[in-house]
């Protein structure tokens, strides 16, 4: 990982450079001007793909902070006569202030209401200048010492900001994109209640995202009002700058940074060729060529270039020698075959209730999981043993009752902190990050155990050996993956930062008979090393086999606890929940 | 017989290697009539796009122009080179505009003058480039800050916003004095909230009907697209202003509120409606509002078909096939005619000596002052000097210029209360 990082280094340098000579080599007014515009959108696209591709909170709306930045430099330098070199910084800082605002209210929406009420904001800003008159502000042109105000006879000055915009952002997202932030943005992405569970404070990290994509697009904005010389609330906050950062990052790649850079260098030139040499022609069909050519180019690689061009290359490559993800010395032996003590109680519920309007999913449950044992949940569907989960761990609050973890109040407390305090969990329905390795899956799951990078990618691997998963499995992609190694690879996500306890949702199901004994087997092992474990479960078989202490729910009260033995013998139990004929089939096995 | 000549021409720079090549087609005479370079002039306006249509009618009337002058012996001055007009489209925003015009100072750079963009927008942003470039260039664009930014190559002939808005009200009082002998005495306004009429109405707001001794009944402001009209015009039938100016950007809110007048009978002149701006007196405005609910209704712009234009019009509706000619076909005709003046008397293509001429023009006759009432003369900061308003008035389904009362078409009509 570190060598790819600084391969990529070089490839941005070589980029950079190449861009410049090029550029300096132009003499032509117009191909200077091209490809600073080229720079510009790529900034755009940088800024969007920052919060829109890597945390997939679709954003309509960056022309918000675009329009801001220009404005704001335009305004200090026509009103105050300051000059854009501090203007285009102090946009920056108003387009932040911005995208704080703006995240507040609007990271407490998802999927399209998120996106469409992104559209809302430069719309409305779009008013709100136009009635302040600022209609049509153009920037005075300074005859004497030009330079102090950014004004260059020569474009290519302009192409040398642009380019040190566009490669500070490129460095910028690379470092994203490598680190803790970018992988949780990741996650989030693909699976928000997996990211939180795992202790991913997602709030946290897609409004650091959006600050810095408002930064960008600030930073856009304002450079291409000193480029422009006339700003209007059209030009700026129009549909129009938004949805070219949408486009190019689209068209280039989502989700890499080099997306946004690869879609501008084709899309900005080719729409204005396309305007040049037709609009004069048949005026508008260089509109229809453009939109042909990205539908084109969507249905070939509805991914972007860079991954269809990506895959390529990997394809035509010889499957390259799987990387040694993991450092076998690291894992630490495993603990003796002793289970361990049942100690005092760790997690505590008192009258814990949830309501769904009506529907009292979980009612007045009390129950005390002590310290090391497997704890088991039974009952039917419908039960409400999920929703239990689901408020212990934070995804619901509790409506009333208390909760506590080793002394610790639960109640109010966000999935996040709730993981932080050491309380792992897994999905009935695996929650995996499907475009990222089992590796990288765990990674993101051991960040809150982790004071840095290279401590949480210990933590995994020591997480993956743990649940036996082979070097060779913990490199495949998740999202070709069996049930079996799912389970595990979302068992060692939840263990990776070393949790005191671990709610399993349905861990079993779905798993042929070998399947179960062994992931039964690890479950045990997790146990011995000192894991606290709830188990939901259907495989009454193996739960017996299992689990030290049940609690049995049905419509959300619990109506029974205690040793297994003794609740598949209750009579209410096996009549309304396990028949007849499993109690003579328990009676064989339990006793 | 020419094809030989070509044919054995080609045998001999074959043969005769590039240096021979290059000597023979040097030495090969000249075609006729081709003694001299053309001439660049330039059009940069929307081609397409929602402005491609006013656009258009710019580049027709530049067409005109250009043919007129080279069917009767190009410029004479550089012995009778012919015009060259290079139309490059502005597209619809204002980076296409900027972009458009550096394309013509990169690729064109013998260019001696050119014009446009249309919109105040990207004429500001052309003329960013061209003025770096010291292109002298012409435009019909309203707003003020055009040739308020110290520039030496830019020239406005329209009487700019400012001057629009602040001789509207003197103007129209004036000509409801010339047709019912009476002075108007209170005024109406209803305008949307876009750039053009918030600007255009600023003045006329902030005092500016009070000081000329009118009084303000209503003043109402909507953000179109307006969906119903009737609160708006419910307000006109309630303190019936003498004239109400309905300044609005679109013709389809307009329509909604010529519907709601005709419906509560203050339609057809019953109140005179002033709006403002070419687009409507445009041809097509006749396909979406009927002439019926036209009748009537002025508009202040800053060319129309004046007297003495009317062999540009003959010229431009033969030319180009549209029924009239309107303020953009004829800024497009006469600043092509200006650049033809001021290179007749530079004597040389050269657009830093053209621009210098058009500074020194003064033109009381010919084609060019045909163009635009008033002459063609440029102050110091670039606009044309005592351009005035045209008023223009729908009458019987079209638009004829109603004022300035000595050139124009007909006479305005005014009802007398």
């Amino acid at each position: 990982m570190r060598t790819d990082t600084r391969r990529q280094y070089l490839a941005i340098a070589i980029f950079a450079v190449a861009y410049l000579c090029i550029g300096l080599l132009v003499q032509n007014s117009y191909y200077q001007l091209m490809m600073t515009l080229v720079l510009i959108w790529a900034v755009m696209g940088l800024s969007w793909n920052m919060l829109s591709g890597y945390s997939g909170m679709i954003s309509f709306g960056h022309a918000a902070f675009f329009g801001l930045g220009g404005y704001t430099m335009t305004i200090a330098f026509v009103n105050f006569g300051i000059t854009p070199w501090i203007g285009i910084p102090l946009g920056v800082v108003v387009g932040v202030i911005a995208g704080v605002v703006i995240g507040i209210p609007t990271f407490r929406l998802r999927g399209h209401y998120f996106a469409l009420s992104m559209l809302a904001y430069p719309l409305a800003m779009l008013y709100v200048f136009e009635w302040l008159g600022y209609q049509e502000v153009s920037l005075p042109m300074k005859r004497e010492a030009p330079a102090l105000y950014a004004q260059f006879s020569d474009q290519r000055a302009y192409m040398i900001l642009a380019l040190a915009l566009a490669v500070l952002c490129m460095v910028v997202s690379l470092h994203v994109e490598r680190s803790r932030f970018g992988r949780s943005l990741l996650a989030i992405k693909q699976n928000e209640p997996a990211a939180s569970a795992a202790g991913i404070n997602a709030l946290r990290w897609k409004m650091l995202a959006m600050m810095l994509s408002a930064a960008m697009a600030a930073a856009a904005g304002g450079l291409y009002a000193v480029i422009l010389l006339v700003v209007t609330p059209p030009t700026m906050f129009g549909v129009l700058a938004s949805a070219q950062a949408l486009i190019v990052t689209l068209f280039g790649g989502v989700g890499v940074f080099w997306g946004p850079v690869i879609g501008a260098a084709v899309l900005v030139p080719l729409a204005e060729t396309l305007h040049a040499e037709l609009g004069h022609i048949v005026p508008g069909i260089q509109g229809v060529v453009y939109g042909m050519a990205i539908i084109v180019i969507i249905l070939l690689a509805p991914e972007g270039i860079y991954w269809r061009v990506r895959d390529r290359l990997a394809a035509r490559r010889p499957a390259a020698p799987l990387p040694a993800a993991i450092p076998a010395a690291d894992v630490a032996p495993l603990a003796t075959d002793l289970r361990p003590q049942i100690g005092r109680p760790l997690l505590r519920l008192e009258g814990v209730s949830r309501a769904f309007g009506g529907l009292r999913a979980v009612d007045e449950v009390s129950l005390t999981v002590h310290d090391g044992q497997i704890h088991g949940i039974i009952g039917p569907n419908g039960a409400g043993k999920t929703t239990l989960f689901n408020v212990i761990n934070g995804f619901l609050p509790a409506d009333a009752g208390r909760m506590s973890f080793d002394g610790t109040e639960l109640a109010g407390l966000k999935p996040h902190r709730v993981c932080a305090l050491g309380v792992g969990r897994t999905f009935q329905v695996v929650r995996a990050f499907p475009r990222m390795t089992v590796l990288q899956n765990v990674v993101v799951g051991a960040f809150v155990g982790a004071g840095n990078d290279a401590d949480a990618e210990r933590l995994a691997a020591e997480a993956v050996a743990r649940v036996g998963l082979s070097p060779a499995e913990a490199n495949a992609v998740a999202s070709g993956l069996t049930t079996r190694q799912l389970r595990l690879m979302e068992l060692a996500r939840a263990l990776a930062p070393r949790p005191r306890i671990l709610l399993l949702d349905e861990t079993l199901a779905g798993l042929g008979h070998d399947e179960l004994e062994d992931v039964l087997r690890i479950v045990r092992q997790v146990n011995r090393e000192g894991v606290t474990i709830v188990i939901i479960e259907h495989t009454m078989h193996a739960m017996v086999k299992l689990a030290d202490h049940f609690s049995v729910l049905d419509h959300g009260r619990l109506i029974a606890s205690g040793p297994p033995a003794e609740v598949v013998k209750n009579p209410t139990v096996i009549e309304a929940y396990l028949g007849k004929k499993w109690m003579d089939r328990a009676q064989d096995t339990v006793a | 017989m020419q094809r030989t000549d070509t044919f054995v021409r080609r045998l001999v720079a074959l043969t005769g290697g590039l240096a021979a090549c290059a000597a023979f087609t040097m030495t090969a005479p000249a075609p006729a009539g081709a003694q001299q370079k053309p001439v660049k002039i330039a059009v940069i306006v929307p081609l397409s796009g929602p402005w491609a249509r006013q656009g258009t009618l710019v580049k027709f009337g530049a067409e005109t122009a250009v043919a007129e002058i080279n069917e009767t012996g190009g410029i004479k001055a550089l012995g009778g080179a012919k015009l060259e007009l290079i139309a490059i489209d502005a597209g619809d925003t204002a980076e296409k505009a900027k972009n458009a015009a550096q394309r013509l100072v990169a690729q064109e750079p013998d260019v001696v003058g050119g014009m446009g963009a249309w919109l105040s927008t990207f004429t500001l942003a052309a003329t960013e480039v061209t003025e770096r470039a010291e292109v002298p260039w012409l435009t019909l664009s309203y707003s003020d800050q055009i040739t308020a930014r110290g520039f030496k190559y830019v020239f406005q002939s329209s009487p700019t916003a400012g001057t629009q808005s602040t001789q509207a009200v003197p103007t129209l009082i004036e000509l409801g004095k010339s047709a019912t002998g009476k002075a108007p005495q209170s005024a109406g306004i209803i305008g949307d909230n876009t750039a053009s009429p918030v600007s255009f109405l600023k003045p006329m707001r902030e005092g500016g009907l009070e000081k000329l001794g009118m009084k303000v009944v209503m003043d109402e402001t909507y953000t179109p697209p307006l969906s119903d009209a009737t609160p708006l015009i419910q307000k006109v039938r309630s303190s019936r202003p003498e004239f109400l100016l309905f300044i609005s950007s679109t013709i389809s809110d307009l329509k909604l509120g010529l519907e709601k007048m005709n419906e509560f009978r203050l339609g057809k002149g019953a109140i005179p409606v002033v709006g403002n701006g070419a687009h409507m007196g445009a041809p097509e405005v006749v396909k979406n509002v009927s002439p019926d609910l036209l009748e009537g209704l002025m508009f202040i712009v800053a060319n129309w078909q004046l007297k003495g234009q009317d062999r540009i019009a003959e010229r431009y509706v033969k030319q180009t096939g549209e029924p009239w000619i309107t303020q953009d076909g004829l800024a497009g005709y006469g600043h092509t005619w200006i650049l033809k003046e001021a290179l007749e008397k530079a004597g040389v293509a050269d657009k830093v000596k053209v621009a210098a001429e058009i500074r020194k023009l003064d033109l009381k006759s010919g084609p060019a002052a045909d163009a635009f009432p008033g002459g063609v003369k440029f102050e110091a900061n670039g606009r044309r000097a005592g351009a005035p308003l045209v008023i223009v008035q729908w009458q019987n389904g079209r638009p004829v210029s109603v004022y300035p009362t000595d050139r124009a078409f007909a006479k305005a009509i005014w009802p007398k209360r």
